[in-house]
């Protein structure tokens, strides 16, 4: 595992606070959406489906500090559309590096080598490169010949000046194990920091058996990709998560843990499902039906969602939960074992 | 099925509410009838059908915004922008890309007929 200890200090503070304090819901990651525009059009992203005058605007940094702080989650992602299209997303990061948020930009990394004289490497800033798999496969789920190679540039310029660089990978139905860890071992020789999996988020109305295969599709697919990982395969985040999607551990889904911020104001209730809008993250927590989400709900738009943005939260949550958990994540961190 | 081009007629079988629902979910510009009879063009990105006041919020062709309109004063709302989603599903995707797989997989199969005629063939 490779979050740096800082990091790892300061969740783990902040979560421990947050169950001193007797807090339920509580966030962990900020979804920070600056724009919804994006300079490409994978399939299946329904990110960027919007009108002209939509897709035109931009959160002012004054707004998106004002989520970050109000939220006061320690974690801020930003997500998009494509962030670094923003015409003052160096200004944006560098306020939330002041506040000492831990950054991810998520990034295609198509523009990242022009635009990274925007920003000062830190600690607290991390670009999250989306890297889907393999040469053939990635540029085949972002529909675009060549967008692999651009990203290994945009990766390897800002790893030399000294950036923090990590991955974040989305698993569809047929990727293939074996495939994906040759993946791993070359993001690894990459250099990059670490690795973020989740699989992709597909609502159907499909019956409950269908369900029930995709999630045990997806439970087959991480066992067999992370069984027998290999010691320098390094994930940028929570084992016991890792370890959910490979179905060994069952956990519900924490919606509130990654709140998303966007230019409508606080997306109900979650980061994929979009049912409204609060105007302040308080709002947000005291007034969505939290009850109508997650697997016991039996809501069919949650019942085959494993994503990272639902449960993630609920394993670090988790790791603070009892000695055995927290047990059980040092010593997965320690072995690199899932 | 995109509901591009629908000009709901609100009534018995259709109520206000529902057809705020449906434009809440478009991902496109609707026409906003107010109840006065004028009309403004914009993206309906919220609506509160439980508040004390039921509202939708929009903003405008030209981007301008939020505004906040109560469902008391909406006649009707007319889906006339480009849907920008139609097609655009997960489910679409998965289907387009087992399309094109499988027209793959027949052409390669189309090719190796030449060289290796099998009983397969009809």
């Amino acid at each position: 595992m490779s979050v740096p200890l800082s990091q790892m200090i300061t969740v783990a503070s902040y979560v421990i606070k947050q169950k001193l304090a007797g807090r339920k819901r509580y966030p962990l990651v900020l979804m920070l959406e600056p724009l919804f525009r994006c300079n490409l059009a994978c399939a299946g992203c329904g990110k960027i489906q919007y009108p002209a005058q939509i897709l035109r605007k931009h959160m002012t940094v004054e707004a998106g500090v004002a989520a970050a702080v109000e939220c006061g989650a320690p974690i801020v992602s930003i997500p998009g559309g494509e962030p670094l299209m923003h015409p003052e997303i160096g200004r944006l990061v560098a306020e939330l590096v002041k506040l000492r948020k831990y950054v991810y930009l998520c990034t295609n990394a198509i523009l990242l080598a022009e635009k990274l004289p925007l920003f000062t490497p830190s600690k607290y800033l991390t670009f999250s490169v989306h890297m889907d798999g393999l040469r053939e496969d990635h540029d085949e789920a972002v529909c675009r010949d060549g967008v692999y190679d651009q990203a290994i540039a945009g990766i390897r310029a800002a790893l030399g000046r000294g950036f923090r660089v990590t991955t974040n990978t989305t698993l569809f139905d047929g990727a293939s194990p074996l495939r994906m860890r040759q993946f791993f071992d070359e993001m690894m020789d990459l250099g990059v920091e670490g690795m973020m999996l989740s699989p992709g988020y597909s609502y159907s109305k499909a019956p409950d058996q269908e369900h029930f295969l995709r999630r045990a599709r997806t439970h087959q697919l991480f066992t067999d990709m992370l069984s027998n990982a290999k010691r320098r395969w390094r994930f940028n985040q929570s084992p016991l998560f890792l370890r959910f999607l490979m179905g060994k551990h069952d956990y519900e889904c924490t919606p509130w843990g990654n709140p998303t911020y966007n230019v409508f104001g606080w997306q109900r209730p979650c980061y994929l499902l979009q049912e409204g809008y609060a105007r302040t993250f308080r709002e947000l927590i005291e007034t969505t039906a939290w009850e109508r989400y997650g697997r016991k709900s039996g809501n069919e738009k949650c019942r085959d969602c494993m994503v990272h943005c639902g449960y993630e939260a609920t394993a670090v949550d988790h790791t603070f939960g009892s000695l055995r958990a927290f047990g059980e994540t040092v010593g997965l961190t320690l072995t690199g074992k899932l | 099925m995109s509901l591009e081009g629908w000009v709901p007629e609100i009534g018995e079988f259709l109520t206000l509410a529902e057809v705020v629902d449906f434009a809440f979910d478009y991902r496109g510009n609707t026409t906003i009838v107010r109840a006065d009879g004028t009309e403004v063009v914009g993206y309906i990105f919220n609506r509160d059908s439980a508040a004390a006041d039921p509202f939708v919020q929009y903003f405008d062709e030209a981007g301008e915004g939020p505004f906040t309109l109560p469902y008391r004063d909406i006649a009707t709302i007319k889906f006339t922008g480009k849907d920008t989603a139609a097609g655009n599903s997960w489910k679409a995707w998965i289907e387009r890309r087992e399309r094109e797989k499988a027209k793959a997989a027949g052409a390669a199969v189309a090719g190796g007929d030449d060289a290796d005629p099998g009983p397969h063939r009809g």
